[in-house]
C-alpha cells in the first residue's frame, strides 16, 4: 500500500526547501506556484517546522567528537613496506642469517647431545648389575621341585635376553603359517 | 578559539583533500594525518548514529581510514574525500549493526551529553530534551534507506550530490527518499503539538484521493 497518494509533482520540491536544496530562482517560482496550489501550499507551511525540528535534535549529536588519533590507524594498517632493495645491503643481511642458522643448529645438536649421553650411559650399569644370589643360585642345579622349576626360569630368562638373534617371533616362536614349498617336478601340472 | 585549534589539528592545513591525498600518496604521514584529523569526528557521528555504540563507531573510523589508507595509490578525489569516505563508514557500520533479535537502543541514547548552549531553567532543558527524543524516536522508525539520507543531511550536512555519490543511487532517488522521510517524519511528529508542527491534510495522510466526479460518457453523434 502507497503510504502517501500522488499530490502536486512540486510538493516534494516544496519540503525540501528548508533542507536547503533549491536555489533562490527555484524557491521563488515554487511560492509562486503555492499560492495556487494547496498541496504545495500545505508542504511549504509545513516543512520549516520539520526541518527546525530535525536540526535540532541533531544538534546533540553534532556536538559528539572522538579523541582517536591517527597512530591507531597506523597500528591497524601495519608496517610500512621497505622502500629500498639494494642488493648490496642484502648480502651481509644473508650472511648473518646463515651463522644465526649455524649456530641454532649447533645449539639444538649439543642439547640432543647432552640428553641422549645419560641414558645410555644409565643403561648399561642397570643390565650388568652383578647379583651374588643370582650367580649362586644359577651356579647349582636344586634338588627341590619347585627351586628346580625357579632355576630353569632363571636360565630361560637369561638365554632370551642375552640372545643375539634380532628377529622376534610371535609368541610360540612360529609365524602364523610357515612358507609350504611345493615339490614341482618336470611332468607336474600346475593342478 | 585556542581551544578549537587544539582538537582540530588539521584546522590549519588549507590543503584541498586532492592535494593531501597526492601527499599522502608520496610517503606524506601529515597530509594523511590532516585528513584523518578532518573527517573523523564526521565519520564518528554518522558511525554512532548508525549503530548507536561510541566504541563501535571508534572503530569504524579507525577501519575506514585504514581503508582509505591501503587505497590511497587507488584513490582519484576530484574534489572532495568525503563522499567516499563516508560510504565506506556507512558500510562497515551496517556491517556492525546488532542482528536481528538484539534490542537496539534509541537513537536518542547515543545523545547522552546535553548541548553545551542550552541554558535556562531545568524544566526548559529537560523539555527540549524530551522533544529532542521524541524526535529522533521517529528518525528511529523510518526505514534504513531513508534513516540514512536524514542523518547524512541533517547529521553530517551533506547535500544531495553527495549523499547520492554516498549511498550509490541518482540524486533524484535521494531527493524522493529525503521527501518522503520528511513527509512521514510530519505525520508522526504532529501528534506532538508542542512542535508546532501541522497535522498533514487528511487526504494525503490516509493515502485516499478525492474521488474524481463521476461523468456520464457523452454519446457521439450516430452511436
Amino acid at each position: 500500500m502507497k503510504f502517501f497518494s500522488r499530490g502536486c509533482a512540486s510538493s516534494e520540491a516544496a519540503y525540501l526547501v528548508d533542507a536547503g536544496q533549491l536555489g533562490a530562482r527555484e524557491r521563488i517560482a515554487l511560492e509562486a506556484h503555492a499560492a495556487s496550489c494547496p498541496d504545495c501550499a500545505d508542504a511549504l507551511r509545513s516543512s520549516r517546522p520539520v526541518d527546525a525540528a530535525l536540526r535540532g535534535a541533531f544538534a546533540a549529536l553534532r556536538e559528539r567528537r572522538t579523541i582517536i588519533a591517527p597512530g591507531r590507524v597506523r597500528l591497524a594498517v601495519g608496517p610500512a613496506a621497505p622502500a629500498t632493495t639494494n642488493p648490496w645491503l642484502r648480502a651481509p643481511r644473508v650472511l648473518g642469517r646463515l651463522a644465526e642458522v649455524s649456530v641454532m643448529v649447533g645449539v639444538t645438536l649439543f642439547a640432543v647431545g647432552t640428553s641422549l649421553e645419560p641414558a645410555t650411559r644409565s643403561s648399561s650399569p642397570l643390565t650388568s648389575t652383578p647379583s651374588v644370589v643370582q650367580s649362586t643360585f644359577r651356579g647349582e642345579i636344586p634338588l627341590g621341585d619347585i627351586d628346580y622349576v625357579r632355576w630353569v626360569r632363571l636360565i630361560k630368562a637369561d638365554a632370551s635376553s642375552t640372545a643375539s638373534d634380532p628377529t622376534r617371533l610371535p609368541m610360540g616362536g612360529r609365524f602364523d603359517y610357515d612358507p609350504v614349498e611345493f615339490a614341482k617336478g618336470p611332468g607336474a601340472s600346475p593342478r | 578559539m585556542k581551544l578549537d585549534a587544539r582538537r582540530d589539528p588539521a584546522a590549519g592545513d588549507a590543503r584541498t583533500d586532492h592535494d593531501l591525498v597526492y601527499a599522502a600518496r608520496d610517503g606524506d604521514t601529515i597530509a594523511f594525518d590532516a585528513l584523518f584529523y578532518r573527517y573523523r569526528d564526521g565519520i564518528f557521528r554518522l558511525g554512532l548514529a548508525i549503530t548507536k555504540d561510541p566504541s563501535a563507531a571508534d572503530e569504524i573510523v579507525v577501519d575506514t581510514f585504514a581503508r582509505a589508507h591501503r587505497a590511497l595509490a587507488r584513490l582519484e578525489p576530484d574534489a572532495s574525500l568525503r563522499p567516499w569516505l563516508y560510504r565506506v563508514a556507512v558500510n562497515l557500520s551496517y556491517n556492525r549493526r546488532p542482528r536481528k533479535g538484539v534490542i537496539l537502543s534509541s537513537l536518542d541514547d547515543a545523545v547522552d551529553e546535553p548541548l553545551a548552549n542550552e541554558d535556562g531553567s531545568p524544566s526548559h532543558v529537560a523539555e527540549q530534551a524530551e522533544l529532542r527524543r521524541l524526535v529522533l524516536g521517529a528518525v528511529d522508525g523510518l526505514g534504513p534507506k531513508h534513516r540514512l539520507v536524514v542523518v547524512l543531511h541533517y547529521l553530517n550536512g551533506l547535500n544531495l550530490t553527495e549523499i547520492a555519490e554516498v549511498v550509490d543511487c541518482p540524486v533524484g532517488t535521494v531527493k524522493s527518499r529525503l521527501h518522503y522521510a520528511l513527509r512521514r517524519l510530519r505525520t508522526h511528529l504532529a501528534a506532538h503539538p508542542e512542535l508546532g508542527i501541522e497535522p498533514s491534510r487528511p487526504l494525503m495522510a490516509t493515502g485516499l484521493r478525492a474521488p474524481k466526479p463521476v461523468t456520464a460518457a457523452v454519446p457521439l453523434e450516430g452511436e
